[in-house]
């Protein structure tokens, strides 16, 4: 009895050990930053200073503010229209990866499709100012030709381009792993069926990569709603998005329980999407037999 | 037949076009960094190496890339450290509320790197680790770990389960089988983790440009600086980020790739 | 009289939603050839990793050497297992492997080497220490995962399906050598598989489980020509089973009335037959004579030949009995010959009544 004590209290401090670090460090550095953000969207701040309270203040103000509800609408539609882009252009290049790239090029384009994120996206943000701006390389190309010089800064394009830039390589991938999956028989039978070429994309390999589309959407819209670096440099923050709102209320005053009641919002909005989107990439799927 | 090879070629034509969009930044911030001109524009101003020059005399850059170095080192160790903690209790044990433990690790990188900027620096500042390199490497590990978790995770998926057991069925204690037989195996992921969440935490400046306060990271300092002004100079040092990045990226991949021949196959003959 | 080397004692084992091992009492013997055998899922791999301590029992006691086990940890028992998966760690060269268990008893590296490489010059891999595993054949590293197994010297070594990986051939030579190491070592095998032929080949004494539960113990022989109960007559050999009820007994005799006529068999008093009993018959494949007579009364049918098979010198002939069941019986090819083309010939079999065995059904 006294041999099973000291093995099972030996074993149970193995697992202990190696379980509890993870969880640790994540509840008090970021499950209590977050339960803080909470805590502090009810503080007021007083002589510009941050002072413990308990007032919906904070809320009552963001959420009454006519600006703020612009801004959060246009958010969510600057976002869903960086989704929607994404997916449309990427589908073309994930479906050619898929079906018609040889295993060669496929390795080659995964490989420089992943390397973007190793680079600096304000660095990448910041060149398609050099590209874009009307003294910039693209304009000044047009110009040769007589054309423009057309607007493409500051502007819902400009934007658009940012999010682009750092969404598309990963919804570009996402695709392409899922329509991978797609089983080649299905493709094959329903060619047999005489189902032509571009019917069987619609009526069979979206249907059955339908999960991963999805799941690339809403990578996208997650990104695209959480990036400063876009509205910010690219549309010169003129009209605002959530994230420059924020940013503004934390740099530019101490207006720290403000930003945590637009972040939560967006935490929220995000945790919402979250679920909407699995709820429709996977519920369909329950259904059928 | 003649249709299919067509419209193969427009699929292949269609793919490098998407890829120019993806590398046109980067070649743009490359090729500009080499130009004599401080506004960038066509005509090209003539080769110059004066924006790297300027970007290495520059002591509040040479004073952030340090603080960088200092941050990626520490912050991915102790990421690689509990990463590698939790991926082997995810692979070894199956418990009550794994699906919330497995959360905890895995939520982070889907927030928005810019809130979870501001929910660190209000923690951190209540509690007084605000405004230091420690705040960053914190926030950092919270950010970077679950990528080593994932990597190793998948290292241990690779591992035949009958050869910790064989280990303790020749008398190595749980610890000793860890240090003796785990470990070893996971030696290449480990070392992928270390290059990557490395790597992760070098090009983040959203959260360390809450929390940093005046101890900025590199990142941080080409945020201030584009903020500031038009200066080349951001060119040059993000061309240099990439090939440091690049290279980690690289090494990791290599590490992973030259993992053990036939041992996740070593049951078979 | 002094306990024998291993005890299972009402050994249960549960698991959340099945139970795997119900009630199984076992003694092993010092320096016995054991062979755990039954189909897959049967339990036989589960008390097997019960005996090394990587499952605890959920009822009943393990002891070796009258030392209750059941709390002990695996790394503090001295049950080395070859895996069926060998399990060898891929990372080290073959002497590391084999130098393991040495190394975490903290044997000194020097000693380690000279106590490891005896063991590598027995199972003749010696010439092979320096190179990694997986740079070894199939047969190589099986003799790896022994040497690694065997070089802490054991009292008793379990064996896991060692062999299942292995080509054909080299099954038939592993297992002679097997054999011949266990009597040279003098130690205790505890041997798991689901083939037959191998436990048959080398065991002392065969357990037959299934479903959990020990079906039958006993030398090869006695299991193959005395099968206790349905299961086994089976799973073991060629057995040939007809349902049938008891009309008489009587010196010694027992009839048995079946579908196919009546059947007489030696009486088996432990079985305390009564008449009208439901009772199993059962025939080896191997006990029945062939011939293109006609059949005559007890102990004897005929069918029509639908298919042969021939392994070695043994053929086996699969016979219609006319009522959709078939009957196997098993010859040597050069008793075939004077009877020519068989297939589809209508042919009678007969045999003794003490090579009828006969099954009391539940």
């Amino acid at each position: 009895m006294n041999q099973t004590d000291r093995a099972n209290r030996r074993s149970s401090l193995f697992a202990w050990a190696l379980a509890l670090p993870m969880p640790i460090w994540q509840t008090l550095f970021f499950v209590a930053a977050l339960l803080f953000l909470v805590v502090m969207s009810f503080w007021s701040v007083q002589n510009f200073r941050v002072t413990p309270d308990f007032t919906f203040d904070n809320w009552i103000k963001i959420y009454s503010a006519g600006y703020f509800r612009v801004t959060y609408v246009r958010t969510v539609l600057y976002a869903l229209l960086a989704a929607t882009l994404a997916s449309l252009i990427a589908f073309p290049c994930a479906y050619g990866l898929a079906f018609k790239a040889s295993p060669l090029m496929r390795r080659i384009v995964v490989a420089s499709l992943i390397m973007p994120y190793f680079t600096s996206y304000l660095v990448r943000a910041n060149s398609w100012k050099i590209l874009l701006t009307d003294q910039g390389v693209i304009n000044s190309v047009l110009g040769t030709v007589g054309l423009g010089p057309l607007p493409m800064t500051s502007n819902l394009f400009a934007v658009m381009i940012g999010y682009l830039t750092l969404i598309l390589p990963i919804v570009i991938l996402l695709q392409y792993f899922s329509l991978a999956n797609v089983d080649r028989r299905l493709i094959e039978a329903a060619h047999n069926l005489r189902c032509g070429r571009v019917r069987t994309v619609f009526q069979v390999i979206i249907p059955s990569a339908r999960t991963g589309l999805i799941l690339a959407a809403t990578f996208a819209f997650i990104l695209s709603f959480g990036d400063f670096v876009s509205p910010s440099f690219l549309g010169n923050n003129k009209p605002p998005t959530l994230t420059v709102l924020m940013v503004d209320a934390v740099k530019s005053g101490s207006q720290w329980p403000r930003a945590a009641v637009v972040a939560l919002t967006m935490v929220a909005t995000l945790l919402l999407v979250a679920f909407l989107a699995m709820n429709f990439a996977y519920g369909e799927k329950r259904k059928r037999p | 037949m003649k249709a299919d090879r067509i419209i193969s070629l427009a699929f292949k034509a269609y793919i490098w076009l998407a890829l120019l969009f993806v590398f046109a930044p980067i070649l743009t911030s490359f090729v500009f960094s080499f130009d004599a001109n401080k506004f960038a524009a066509i005509p090209w101003g003539g080769f110059s190496t004066k924006w790297y020059a300027e970007a290495f005399a520059d002591p509040e850059i040479a004073k952030s890339l340090r603080n960088t170095v200092i941050v990626a080192l520490s912050s991915s160790i102790l990421a690689t450290l509990i990463g590698f903690t939790a991926a082997y209790t995810d692979y070894r044990y199956d418990f009550f509320g794994k699906r919330v433990y497995l959360a905890l690790a895995f939520i982070p990188p889907t927030i928005p790197v810019i809130i979870l900027g501001v929910a660190m620096l209000v923690l951190l500042g209540r509690i007084g680790l605000s405004g230091q390199l420690h705040s960053v490497i914190i926030a950092h590990v919270v950010y970077s770990l679950p990528f080593a978790m994932a990597l190793i995770r998948l290292r241990l998926s690779q591992m035949n389960k009958d050869l910790e057991a064989a280990a303790w069925n020749l008398g190595a204690s749980q610890w000793r089988a860890l240090k003796e037989i785990i470990i070893p195996f996971c030696l290449p992921a480990i070392f992928s983790a270390l290059f990557l969440t490395k790597a992760v935490s070098f090009d983040e400046y959203a959260i360390a440009w809450f929390v940093s306060g005046f101890n900025e990271t590199l990142p941080v300092r080409i945020l201030i600086l584009l903020q500031r002004e038009v200066s080349p100079k951001v060119n040059a040092i993000g061309s240099l980020v990439f090939i440091v990045s690049m290279t980690l990226v690289m090494l990791a991949q290599i590490v992973f790739l030259m993992r053990e021949p036939g041992s996740g196959k070593g049951k078979r003959i | 009289m002094a306990e024998p080397l291993l005890v299972l004692d009402g050994v249960v084992k549960r698991y959340d939603d099945h139970t795997a091992v119900h009630k199984i009492d076992l003694e092993i013997a010092a320096g016995e050839f054991i062979a755990l055998m039954g189909p897959s899922g049967c339990g036989k791999t589960t008390t097997l990793r019960m005996i090394a301590g990587l499952e605890a029992p959920s009822e009943g006691e393990i002891r070796l050497r009258g030392r209750r086990m059941n709390d002990v940890a695996p790394w503090e028992r001295d049950t080395p297992l070859v895996w069926q998966s060998l399990a060898l760690f891929p990372f080290m060269s073959v002497l590391k492997n084999v130098e393991f268990g040495l190394k975490m008893r903290n044997i000194p590296a020097a000693e380690r080497t000279k106590k490891a490489m005896p063991w590598l010059e027995r199972v003749g891999i010696a010439k092979y220490r320096d190179r990694k595993v997986d740079q070894l054949s199939g047969g190589e590293r099986q003799r790896v995962a022994l040497a690694r197994a065997l070089v802490t010297e054991p009292e008793i070594l379990l064996l896991d399906e060692p062999l299942s990986a292995l080509d054909a051939h080299l099954v038939i030579r592993m297992q002679a050598e097997l054999k011949q190491l266990q009597q040279q070592l003098g130690i205790t095998f505890c041997y798991v598989t689901h083939s037959q032929s191998e436990a048959f080949a080398m065991a002392d004494r065969v357990a037959i489980m299934a479903e959990g539960r020990l079906q039958q113990v006993g030398p090869p022989r006695e299991v193959y020509r005395a099968p206790a109960n349905r299961f086994v007559a089976e799973f073991v050999g060629a057995n040939n089973l007809l349902s049938g009820k008891v009309k008489s007994i009587a010196q010694g005799i027992v009839m048995v009335e079946t579908a196919a006529g009546i059947m007489r068999a030696r009486e088996n008093p432990l079985l305390a037959l009564l008449p009208s009993d439901m009772v199993t018959v059962v025939v080896s494949a191997d006990r029945a004579v062939v011939s293109d007579s006609a059949a005559d009364g007890e102990n004897s049918l005929s069918g029509t030949v639908i298919g042969e098979q021939f392994v070695g010198a043994f053929v086996t002939l699969h016979l219609d009995l006319g009522d959709g069941r078939t009957f196997r019986a098993q010859l040597q090819q050069h008793a075939l010959e004077p009877l020519g083309q068989v297939r589809g010939k209508r042919l009678s079999l007969r045999w003794k009544p003490e090579h009828t065995v006969l099954l009391k059904d539940k």
